[in-house]
């Protein structure tokens, strides 16, 4: 009987140790199964169907029962396991480690996953029957379902950050989805940039979590004390990736841009798990965030900022996804609050909540106007509705994409035009690519002096050039040749330099490059 | 900007050019969709605006305005031909049909005209780029195979006896020698490495700009030219500049357009709307655009400025000073306004329908207005950055004189035909063009030109194709293939000479693509016409109730509804002795329906009419009915304030904590087991709220006025009651030999998540349930009173007749039965009995569905079937609950016997009429009248949005997004989507309906010559007619160019089943009508 329950216990331990990599692994294992079909055997038509949802559903439901499986019996463990599956990379002696986590934080939020996933996908096989992206609409939500299960069960950051990129990948996947129109493709691509800017954090986070505690590991960053100021900076990157990833201001408009996929996607991604990635990520953080109440303050403006801007920008949304979705950054928002506030427990409560909540209304948005039977919405109160100033601010979402254009991405291009300006005229003529092909194609062949065939022709076409080039760019041009010409370049070099440095963009770039330095 | 201040001193002229202006957006209506509000969608003629035209002619205006397909595409139907859908009699008779003159001439010795045009419409014959043919000839077994479509007989007889590699590739050489040309093929690498030596070899380059300046200025004839009121589609300023520098202003300017208009017109869905809302579009957006920065963040301060310096209160002066700024001559306006239109139809549609609407919510003008400024607005942007000019016809005629070498470079690029290399060149330079300093200007206008030059030369390159002229890729290799397809060897061919070549050649381009589109629509069409024509031939004499000599057992009149066919084929399968019937399923009586507990009232009539009587549904005990209505309110209202409350403020989390426990729930067992999970709801609905037994309120007081559209009546008086019912029964012909029970069967359809919910239910009541309506015209038709009334009519109805109600789901096909508690004790034996017999049809029915639902098993058991069905009702992920109108496709007016013991397969309107009592066709009048745009109105729907799902339909659900109680959207910023979903017509055989008529040629034909609206519907294809005799087997086709022609096809070889099932079973392909003998 003892050695029953030993060996039980074994097994059971040997089981959790492996689980948390098995669970995000089965969803990806299937998105490539997927992917392999669509690649080798082109499925189409009704019944290549039902394998596609089969393989979509067992890779969700697995982990869902495994999920339940540690759950229930999660009361050796503590509640607080960490599972380290040995060294991923290493570079001296720095090494990232292939560890998980599944303390009641990481379950919860998987077990969340794991049942919206098999729901939706449930709903998509019915839904999304006879289109042409069906297979491809499942291996996205894959994939996303495998990245948020790494952010979720992740034991350290570099785990995360992959999860945290297969969500972002798929996001634009299914932003995508009808990439015959060019809405659509332009949305995901804004989509996409915004996270890669809160991926920017990301990045920023783990490399000073590399430098100043020299460890990836959640745990080790809990119980790092450094300087309030590093441990500030450190958990700023991460701050930066969430408020991306959750959609708050100053990166809120993305998320409105979002909705040009299959109403399942919506729901999933923007109603009920991805806009929630980012409070989970605070949420894993809390114990380095609770050691920086100055953040938590900034945390609980931007919050409330957002929360704001999405109870009015949502007030005058005329469409029922656009509506769900500002509602939605509002709930977010405030979660982002509670953060603020230092109310983690409330905050995680509050996240499940609104995702099985959100979900089952996006998923059922099509027959909102049933629902309600077509009533008007209830009027915004009196004193807000008059103000047609505030009015003109929510119809515009507070300008925010424009304002971004204005602020990022037009000077951005700007910078690439002149960066590739530069490189055009100033880098490929001194490595010696070919610069100006148009002028090339009109002109290359007019100055040349002699032609010559085979080895030695070539060899004496070289050299006749070379003395008729420098017979004619060092000594024949007016106005001193090349020595003159040297000087002159020079003279236009600073010139250009001295240009640059006028256009306000430039200046902006070297105080900023100064204030790196000094910091 | 100066224009500005040009402004016209003599206010006479302007005055009336207004007043045109204002007729002018008048003309809209008949090019934009005409789509209500998404929750009272009602089928519709999509080419309404052009039904003034023949049906061909109307589809080729359409397609040449909006670029709208009217046809499926050939590959459709040369699918469908392969399937045995279209045969070769249906291609040749299409063909005799169509006036192509001499279609019996000889092209060559061997071949007719005929035969060569059958064979370019069954098979591809497509001009071939250059590397398409070297790729055919290199990669493929062209020039030693027969092409692989070529019939196997026809191979062998090709090849007469030789190896078959040296017949075709004698073929290929004879081809080639006929028409003079040498297989010069080089391979596209080749081209390419041709080109420096052309560009090396400079020839005379002033020659060259003299050839360029030339071609550019008719270019920018065409271009800017093109609004001179004479050219019948023009493009918009957008498509200009779309063309010439790849921006495409639309995709920037439509939320600024979208937002403020979809807020203007939202029914609801906000909660806040612009304070200045009442004061019409143009002024809401005026005064939230006046102080707005986005103007300055997006960079177009100095534009806005500009334009917002003076601008009129009044929209339509806002369109004529726009219009003018523009540059448009006046003669264009109307072609530019309708352009303008159309770039956005499903927004501009909704903007009409609702300014046509009472009361009027917006007004065209207002929205034209702001479409117009927004317009030039972002176009000032573009032209500014590129070419620092002002956007408007003199601004970009005036740059484009001087810069001819920019105006066809980017023509070029943007037409998406220049080479990689080329491309290259000309895109930097475009990318360049907006960052250029202006003392620059002069070195670009020499790149401009320098690509201009390269763009010449390569065009002037031989190896490049052409349009027009013979060519080995253009013109060989489509006569190869149509040499095969006729069977003509190589010595045939040498033998035709290059004349005869041609000749041949000349057939590939005889018919265009809409007339081969209608060649094909015609064929496809007397394919199934033959088989309808050969059933109703078949089945003359066999069906019973032609008259009423024994007295029916029941009789049940059903909507005319296609899907309606299946269920009274079944009844009358179980039970012979029962007669069914089919009316339009508001019965006569066009009402505002409350039933106990609504909210509102619902409008139950056809969409074009508005009622004069109100009805109410009242509950026998008081205290039941306010236990009823307090709970469904209670319900109904926590539900609203749920649904609200969650997608807003702070409150909602409140909300949330409450229902997210549910939701989880719901979501987790409507996954598993949705049809249970919505029945149990269902079941504890009816619990909570309780049943309460109800009345209808419909006998008016003596004394009460008679109702008008604006002040209903309560109910109907005696005289209007007896009335409707008489209408009503003359109608349908049921006038004597009535059946101790007499149904009427209304019907609607439940399903859940469809916001394209309307187009399920009755269309005869404004996409509505129409149950109300079948259980008032029963109560009338039961009154002593109004029998009495009747009676003096000469429609005597027996004492022991009953009338019931009842309304049937087309969804679940569940049967609802009303005011069962006052049916005779006499009668409710028999009533159980009926009751039974149609829940067993209405089992095989669901048996009979399944067969063209992809998901549902092959041979259900009739359980089986039910809980698909069942699923498919109570699914929230199912986008198809079920197929409406799909399979619709004829109509017949008649008696129930022409029809009766016929397996329709559900594609078949059935519309009850006795042409015996009604000898000078007065009746047949009103039903046609009112029948005949209706059924055309589902066929046409259905048609366009098949043909071309894209431009007519509205695309797929699964994107789909609910705005403003309008219509949908995809995504959130695209324009509002009309027509229906491609998941409602995945199985739809695009054809028009064929309408058969009962009765006389005569009475039709004086009926036809009486009534104009018959003559457009008819008369120019809208519909297809043919008449029945009643005494007789003889068909008769209309046909519009040549009158009556009589059908003389033949019925012999017709299937013959016992029962439906016997013929559908384990089928699920559409299926030609078979004849029952169970039924008869």
């Amino acid at each position: 009987m003892e050695m029953d329950t030993h060996l039980m216990f074994d097994l059971t331990a040997r089981l959790r140790l492996w689980l948390p990599f098995a669970i995000p692994l089965l969803p990806l294992l299937a998105a490539a199964l997927i992917a392999v079909r669509v690649l080798w055997c082109s499925p189409s038509g009704d019944r290549a169907e039902p394998l596609t949802v089969r393989i979509a559903l067992v890779a969700t439901l697995l982990p869902l029962l495994m999920l339940i499986l540690v759950a229930v019996s999660g009361g050796e463990g503590g509640g607080n396991e960490r599972v380290d599956l040995g060294v991923w990379f290493a570079s001296g002696q720095d090494a990232i480690h292939l560890s998980f986590m599944y303390d009641t934080l990481a379950l919860t939020f998987a077990l969340l996953i794991t049942f919206l996933a098999s729901v939706t996908l449930r709903f998509s096989a019915t839904y999304l029957h006879r289109e042409v992206g069906f297979h491809r609409f499942f291996m996205a939500l894959l994939v996303f379902v495998a990245g948020m299960l790494f952010i979720a069960l992740a034991g350290n950051a570099a785990v995360a950050f992959v999860g945290w990129e297969l969500a972002g990948v798929s996001s634009w996947l299914l932003i995508g989805y009808a990439y015959d129109r060019p809405t659509a493709t332009v949305n995901a691509q804004r989509a996409f940039i915004t996270n890669r800017v809160g991926d920017a954090g990301f990045m920023l986070g783990i490399a000073l979590a590399f430098a100043w505690v020299g460890s990836l590991e959640w745990a080790a960053l809990a119980q790092a004390h450094l300087d309030p100021l590093w441990t500030g900076l450190l958990a700023l990157g991460f701050v930066i990736a969430a408020l991306a990833k959750s959609a708050q201001v100053p990166f809120a408009p993305w998320i409105a841009r979002a909705l040009e996929g299959p109403t399942p996607s919506s729901a999933i991604f923007y109603g009920a798990l991805l806009v929630h990635a980012g409070v989970y990520l605070l949420l894993r953080l809390q114990p380095v965030l609770e050691q920086v109440p100055a953040l938590l303050v900034i945390i609980a403006a931007l919050g409330l900022l957002t929360a704001g801007y999405g109870y009015l920008s949502g007030l005058v949304q005329t469409d029922v996804k656009s509506a769900l979705s500002f509602a939605t950054t509002t709930q977010v928002g405030l979660m982002f609050v509670a953060i603020g506030l230092g109310w983690f427990e409330w905050a995680l409560w509050h996240l499940v909540l609104h995702a099985l909540w959100r979900a089952w209304q996006f998923l059922a948005s099509p027959a909102y106007m049933h629902m309600v039977d077509a009533r008007p919405a209830p009027s915004a109160p009196t004193w807000l509705a008059r103000r047609s100033g505030l009015y003109r601010a929510a119809l515009q979402r507070f300008w925010l994409d424009s304002l971004t254009d204005a602020l990022l991405v037009r000077p951005t291009l700007n910078i690439a035009r002149d960066v590739r300006a530069i490189d055009e005229t100033v880098v490929s003529r001194m490595v010696g690519l070919p610069t100006d092909t148009l002028t090339e194609a009109l002109s290359s062949d007019a100055d040349r002096v002699v032609r010559g065939h085979g080895l030695a022709g070539a060899l004496l076409a070289w050299a006749g050039g070379q003395c008729d080039r420098f017979e004619s760019r060092l000594i024949l041009q007016p106005g001193g040749g090349r020595m003159g010409a040297w000087v002159g370049r020079l003279g236009v070099l600073f010139q250009a330099v001295e240009s640059l440095l006028e256009r306000p963009r430039y200046l902006l770039l070297l105080i900023m490059a100064t204030l790196v330095v000094i910091l | 900007m100066n224009t500005h201040t040009n402004a016209p001193t003599s206010t006479d002229p302007q005055a009336a050019s207004k007043a045109r202006l204002d007729a002018l957006l008048h003309h809209l209506e008949h090019v934009l969709p005409a789509q209500a509000p998404i929750r009272d969608f009602v089928h519709h003629n999509t080419l309404h605006g052009y039904q003034h035209l023949a049906f061909p002619d109307a589809l080729r205006a359409a397609r040449e305005l909006t670029g709208a397909e009217g046809y499926l595409p050939p590959e459709r139907f040369r699918v469908l031909y392969a399937e045995g859908r279209i045969d070769a009699t249906d291609l040749d008779a299409a063909l005799e049909q169509a006036d192509i003159p001499d279609l019996d001439a000889l092209v060559l010795a061997t071949c007719t005209r005929r035969q060569a045009l059958t064979a370019v419409l069954r098979f591809p014959f497509k001009r071939l780029s250059r590397t398409q043919l070297s790729w055919q000839l290199a990669e493929t077994t062209a020039l030693s195979r027969w092409q692989p479509d070529v019939l196997p007989t026809m191979a062998t007889a090709l090849n007469a006896g030789r190896p078959e590699a040296v017949a075709v590739s004698d073929l290929w050489s004879a081809c080639l020698e006929v028409l003079g040309l040498q297989e010069a093929l080089r391979h596209p690498e080749e081209l390419f490495e041709a080109m420096p030596d052309a560009l090396v070899d400079e020839g005379d380059s002033a020659l060259v700009d003299h050839h360029l300046r030339r071609e550019a200025a008719a270019l920018l004839g065409r271009l800017l030219g093109q609004w001179d009121g004479r050219a019948p589609t023009v493009l918009s300023l957008r498509s200009v500049l779309l063309g010439l520098t790849g921006e495409d202003l639309l995709e920037i300017l439509r939320p600024a357009l979208i937002r403020p208009l979809a807020a203007h017109l939202d029914q609801g869905l906000a909660g806040w709307h612009a304070p200045s809302r009442g004061q019409g579009f143009y002024a809401t957006w005026r005064a939230l655009a006046e102080r707005d920065p986005v103007w300055l963040l997006d960079d177009l301060s100095d534009e806005w400025a500009a334009l917002s310096e003076r601008l009129p209160d009044a929209p339509l002066d806002i369109v004529w000073q726009e219009l003018r700024l523009l540059g448009i001559p006046e003669a264009g306006w109307a072609a530019y306004l309708e352009r303008l239109a159309l770039e956005i139809p499903g927004w501009a549609g909704m903007v009409l329908q609702r300014s046509l609407a009472r009361p009027a919510s917006i007004a065209m003008v207002d929205f034209l207005a702001v479409r117009l400024l927004l317009e030039r607005l972002y176009a000032q942007r573009i032209c500014r950055r590129h070419w620092r000019i002002e956007a408007s016809v003199h601004g970009l005629n005036a740059y484009f004189q001087h810069n001819a070498a920019e105006l066809l470079v980017r023509h070029a690029l943007f037409a998406g035909k220049l080479p990689e290399y080329l491309a290259d060149f000309a895109e930097r330079l475009v990318r360049e063009a907006p960052h250029r300093e202006s003392s620059a200007l002069g070195a670009a206008a020499v790149e401009w030109s320098r690509v201009a030059h390269l763009v010449w030369r390569w065009r002037e390159t031989p190896s490049v194709d052409r349009k027009g002229g013979a060519s080995v890729s253009g013109t060989v290799w489509p006569l190869f293939r149509l040499a095969q397809h006729l069977g003509l060897a190589a010595a045939d061919l040498r033998a035709a000479g290059e004349i005869g070549a041609q000749r041949l050649l000349a057939c590939l381009t005889t018919l265009d693509a809409d007339q081969s589109g209608q060649v094909w629509l015609m064929a496809y069409e007397r394919h199934y016409r033959e088989q309808v024509f050969a059933a109703i031939a078949a089945n003359h004499g066999r069906g019973s109730w032609t008259t009423r000599e024994t007295r029916p057992e029941a009789q049940l009149v059903w909507c005319m509804d296609d899907r309606e066919e299946g269920t009274r084929r079944h009844l009358e399968e179980i039970n012979p002795r029962i007669e069914t019937l089919g009316a339009a399923a508001h019965y006569s009586v066009f009402i505002n329906w409350q039933g106990l507990g609504d909210r509102t009232v619902t409008t139950l009539c056809p969409v074009v009419a508005r009622p004069a009587h109100a009805i109410h549904e009242t509950a026998l005990d008081p205290a039941a009915a306010l236990r009823y209505t307090t709970r469904r309110a209670g319900r109904e209202n926590a539900r609203y304030r749920l649904l609200q409350g969650t997608r807003r403020g702070l409150a909602s989390t409140a909300w949330m904590v409450l229902a997210a426990p549910m939701a989880a729930l719901t979501l987790a067992a409507k996954a598993l087991w949705p049809s249970r999970v919505g029945r149990l709801a269902e079941a504890m609905r009816r619990r909570f709220e309780g049943e309460a037994q109800t009345r209808l309120r419909f006998t008016a007081l003596p004394d009460a006025p008679a109702g008008t559209v604006e002040v209903n009546r309560a109910g109907f008086d005696e005289g209007e009651q007896a009335d409707r019912c008489q209408g009503f029964l003359r109608n349908i012909g049921l006038a004597d030999g009535f059946a101790p029970l007499v149904a009427i069967m209304g019907h609607g359809s439940n399903s859940l998540n469809n916001p394209h919910m309307a187009a399920y239910d009755c269309g005869a009541c404004s996409g509505r349930h129409s149950g109300p309506n079948a259980r008032l015209l029963a109560a009338m038709a039961n009154r002593p009173e109004v029998r009495a009334v009747l009676a003096t009519r000469g429609i005597v109805i027996p004492e022991d007749t009953w009338f019931l109600g009842a309304e049937h789901n087309t969804c679940d096909d569940s049967v609802l039965w009303y005011d069962q508690d006052i049916i005779p004790s006499a009668l409710q034996p028999a009533f159980a009995a009926l009751r039974e017999q149609v829940d067993a049809a209405a089992q095989l029915h669901m048996q009979e569905r399944c067969r063209r639902f992809a998901s549902a098993p092959d041979t259900p058991s009739l359980k089986r079937a039910w809980r698909h069905i069942q699923d498919r009702r109570w699914d929230y992920s199912q986008p198809r609950p079920e197929l409406g109108h799909a399979t619709n496709a004829c109509a017949i007016i008649g008696r129930r016997s022409v029809s009766r013991g016929v397996f329709f397969d559900r594609r078949a309107f059935l519309i009850s009429y006795d042409p015996t009592r009604d000898a000078d066709g007065r009746v047949l009048e009103g039903l046609l009248l009112a029948n005949g745009p209706v059924g055309a109105g589902i066929s046409l729907e259905y048609y366009f949005s098949t043909v071309d799902n894209e431009r007519y339909g509205c695309g797929t659900k699964a994107t789909h997004n609910v705005t403003g109680y309008l219509g949908v959207m995809e995504g959130a910023s695209s324009d509002l989507r009309t027509g229906l979903p491609r998941q409602m017509i995945e199985i739809h055989e695009a054809m028009r309906l064929l309408v058969v008529v009962e009765h006389s040629l005569d009475v039709i034909t004086a009926i036809y010559q009486r009534q104009p609206p018959l003559q457009e519907l008819i008369g120019l294809g809208w519909l297809v007619v043919a008449a029945k005799d009643p005494e007789t087997a003889v068909l008769h086709l209309f046909d519009p160019a040549r009158g009556w022609m009589a059908w003389s096809g033949t019925a012999e070889s017709l299937p013959t089943v016992a029962r439906s099932v016997d013929w559908f079973a384990g089928k699920r392909e559409p299926l030609p009508p078979a004849l029952l003998t169970e039924a008869c």
